[in-house]
């Protein structure tokens, strides 16, 4: 099968979408003429021009809000904010419009909006641009929150979230965006609220989130020879969550490492481990940790962006520890 | 210090360009914002620009014009006026590089330790929140612990766990443990907690006197072997009287009892109790009898034993036997024995070590009467023989005066008609 990178994967995702259906249309800066700043939209202006590739001025509350009205009067707005960060500044026009809207209108209006842009620690792109707002939103009834972990899954939920009527952030780990998988060139669509289990094995489950998902698949081998056998559960999907498959590893496992680049506090380990708990008990062989990026802003030094994600030597070590509790 | 030239990162999401050529050559002076080479990125080829002024040191495997290039590569230096060619003939990989670093779009000029050493003293203190998934320690031992799927192991197993030594870092019991228990067979396994029983008052009364006696008395015992023959004949002609007369005959036990009975007359010491400073010999002869019953052990005195015939202890001590048996001694049943008799030869034993009955000084334990090869008059002959077992309180009696009591008693045994 051909290998193709995740920001090609979902570009080609929407090149389909788009020409499939003419109600789609993307909103954002520097998405037209000049193809987004991370490829995302490449080739698109010159076939569908300017009033589907609709570039906009620096005014994300403004356009955000334009996408609400948008998606009321029947067409499905994609909003390209290239860095989630900057969805911040549209959150009431998120929170208070779009993620209510439905329940506000009794069902009369639909939402289908997608609301992308890159998340996570990479490259010195210091603390403005490193933002990772998965928990945030998920928090939040009314909002679909998704975060891939490869190319496949990316193209394949990129055409779920734009095919739903509910409205949908799309959030793409920066650091993966030129991986490359393989993606096949049939149509396929990876179903939303589905979780990955994307290694079996028997003496651990590791629940990784986005780009730690290959870091975690990285150092399964090591441990394997270990005689640590680590079975990897991808959410793909953090709101809604899919526990149950969660539930399903550690009922076989005993054991559950949360490993995210979030923050910690009231963070997705926090929830999971919660539910683990509460609905597990009494198949948990071992209390169950979190792996998580520090509670700081990213700074801008690299060996000091280093020391805030969690690296594989860690999560490794946070298996055997796990493993020897 | 010579700078790094390197392929930047000219988008966010570049990770390679394609070498177009050099705009200077090698040992050019170029000054800060000056072209030096071109690179094709997917979006544009964009020229790159000195960050500072110096002389370009270009490396020997420099890549060709039209090659693809990772983000990062090493390239060429540019020097101060006067300084080594840091390359000198060398190429870009075998440099020693001044700051080997991971990220190459960004000049990595300080370590974190001088970072760290450059922070204000009077910055705050952070600690770090669970941003590691490191166990922490209980400094306080805690009772046995178990996981919550060992529990649940343990019980679709039947498995007590209650003495599992725990694999846990912290010693608790986890699935493994449990597993390996229920593989290993039973009689392998470590000892298993039985189950609790409250103790009775009587039990309770029993385990204090015990211990008081154990730790209050300085106990020897004494054993010794009678020839019970002449003992055994008198019983059964004894037996034959008591059918014919209706009544019960006297037991083993009771012919004991006057035979205790004399032998304290004849050695008051072993008939005494410690109190304080002195020693009171008693003048009557109070003699327990030790009854095994249901309730547990009782054991009522006949009084003034000396003082009675055979067919009287007989009758008195069945008697008290029955009240005993039946959980219903009365208060003067139990009390102010000076001597105790204590039988366990209808259990098969021979020889013990009875425990004083304090305050009294001496326990007589009585063992089975054994048919047993024995020489008389320097004949083989099958006889009826006892081992007798006296512990005695070394503090009221010496060695010499018991043996010489319990030898009586032996004699006493071996004639028993006198």
């Amino acid at each position: 099968m051909r290998e193709i990178t995740f920001m090609d994967a979902t570009l080609e995702a929407l090149s389909e979408e788009m020409a499939q259906d003419p109600t789609i249309f993307v909103m954002g800066e520097g998405i037209g003429k000049r193809g987004g700043n991370f490829n995302s939209t490449t080739g698109l202006y010159d076939i569908h021009g300017q009033d589907r590739l609709c570039d906009t001025p620096i005014s994300e509350r403004g356009f955000t809000g334009l996408a609400a009205g948008a998606a009321m009067t029947g067409t499905r707005p994609v909003i390209d904010y290239m860095f989630i960060d900057f969805a911040l500044d549209a959150v009431g026009e998120i929170i208070n419009q779009i993620a209510k809207m439905q329940y506000m209108s009794s069902g009369r209006l639909k939402m289908p909006i997608v609301l992308r842009g890159c998340i996570g620690i990479c490259h010195s792109a210091a603390t403005h641009h490193s933002g990772n707002y998965s928990v945030m939103f998920s928090h939040f009834p009314g909002l679909r929150v998704v975060v891939p972990s490869n190319a496949y899954d990316a193209k394949g939920l990129l055409k779920a979230s734009i095919r739903s009527d509910d409205p949908v952030l799309f959030m793409e780990p920066r650091s993966l965006l030129s991986q490359k998988a393989p993606v096949p060139e049939e149509e396929y669509v990876v179903e939303i609220g589905k979780a990955n289990v994307a290694r079996t094995g028997s003496d651990v489950t590791v629940v990784a989130i986005g780009n730690l998902v290959p870091e975690t698949l990285k150092i399964c081998e090591q441990l394997e020879s270990e005689g640590i056998s680590v079975e990897v559960v991808d959410p793909r999907t953090i709101s809604p969550l899919d526990v149950e498959t969660v539930l399903e590893s550690v009922q076989n496992t005993g054991r559950l490492l949360i490993v995210d680049e979030n923050f910690a506090p009231f963070g997705i380990g926090a929830e999971i481990a919660a539910q683990i708990a509460d609905q597990a008990f009494d198949d948990l062989d071992a209390p169950i940790r979190r792996l998580n990026g520090l509670h700081t802003p990213t700074p801008y030094s690299p060996p000091l962006e280093n020391t805030v994600v969690p690296q594989p030597d860690q999560i490794a070590q946070s298996i055997r520890d796990l493993v020897a509790e | 210090m010579a700078l790094e030239v390197l392929i930047p990162r000219l988008g966010w999401n570049m990770e390679e360009g394609i070498f177009l050529g050099w705009l200077k050559n090698d040992g050019d002076s170029i000054a800060a914002g000056e072209p030096v080479f071109l690179i094709e990125t997917d979006k544009a080829t964009q020229e790159v620009e000195a960050i500072e002024g110096g002389v370009l040191r270009i490396s020997p495997d420099a890549p060709e014009k039209g090659t693809t290039i990772p983000v990062g590569t090493l390239i060429g230096y540019v020097t101060k006026p006067g300084e080594d060619d840091p390359f000198d003939g060398k190429t870009a990989a075998n440099v020693v590089r001044a700051t080997p670093r991971s990220e190459p779009s960004v000049p990595a000029r300080e370590t974190i330790a001088q970072a760290q050493a450059s922070t204000p003293q009077a910055r705050q203190k952070v600690t770090p929140i669970a941003h590691s998934a490191h166990p922490r320690t209980r400094k306080k031992k805690r009772r046995t612990t178990i996981s919550p799927r060992a529990h649940r192991v343990a019980k679709e197993l039947g498995i007590d766990w209650s003495r599992i030594k725990g694999s846990g870092r912290t010693g608790r019991i986890i699935e493994r443990d449990i597993r390996q228990e229920a593989a290993t067979p039973p009689e392998d396994r470590g000892p298993q907690l039985g189950r609790t029983i409250p103790t009775s008052k009587m039990r309770r009364l029993t385990a204090e006197r015990m211990a008081t006696s154990h730790h209050s008395t300085a106990p020897v015992t004494l054993t010794t072997e009678a020839d019970a023959t002449e003992l055994v004949e008198l019983r059964k002609r004894l037996k034959i009287t008591a059918n014919q007369s209706g009544q019960g005959a006297p037991s083993y036990q009771d012919l004991f009892v006057r035979v205790v009975a004399r032998a304290l007359e004849e050695h008051p010491e072993l008939n005494s109790t410690w109190k304080a400073d002195a020693i009171v010999v008693h003048e009557s002869v109070n003699i327990g009898i030790a009854v095994d019953t249901e309730h547990g052990l009782f054991v009522p005195v006949l009084r003034d034993a000396h003082r009675l015939g055979l067919e009287e202890i007989a009758s008195r001590s069945r008697e008290l036997i029955d009240r005993a048996r039946n959980g219903s001694p009365r208060i003067e049943d139990l009390d102010g024995g000076t001597f105790t008799i204590t039988n366990l030869g209808m259990h098969g034993i021979d020889a013990f070590t009875p425990i004083i009955n304090p305050p009294e000084c001496a326990i007589l334990g009585l063992g089975r009467i054994v048919e047993k090869p024995a020489i008389v008059d320097g004949m083989i002959a099958s006889r009826d023989m006892i081992t007798l077992s006296l512990t005695f309180d070394h503090r009221l009696s010496d060695g010499a005066p018991a043996a010489r009591f319990l030898d009586a008693i032996r004699v006493a045994v071996e004639d028993p008609e006198s």
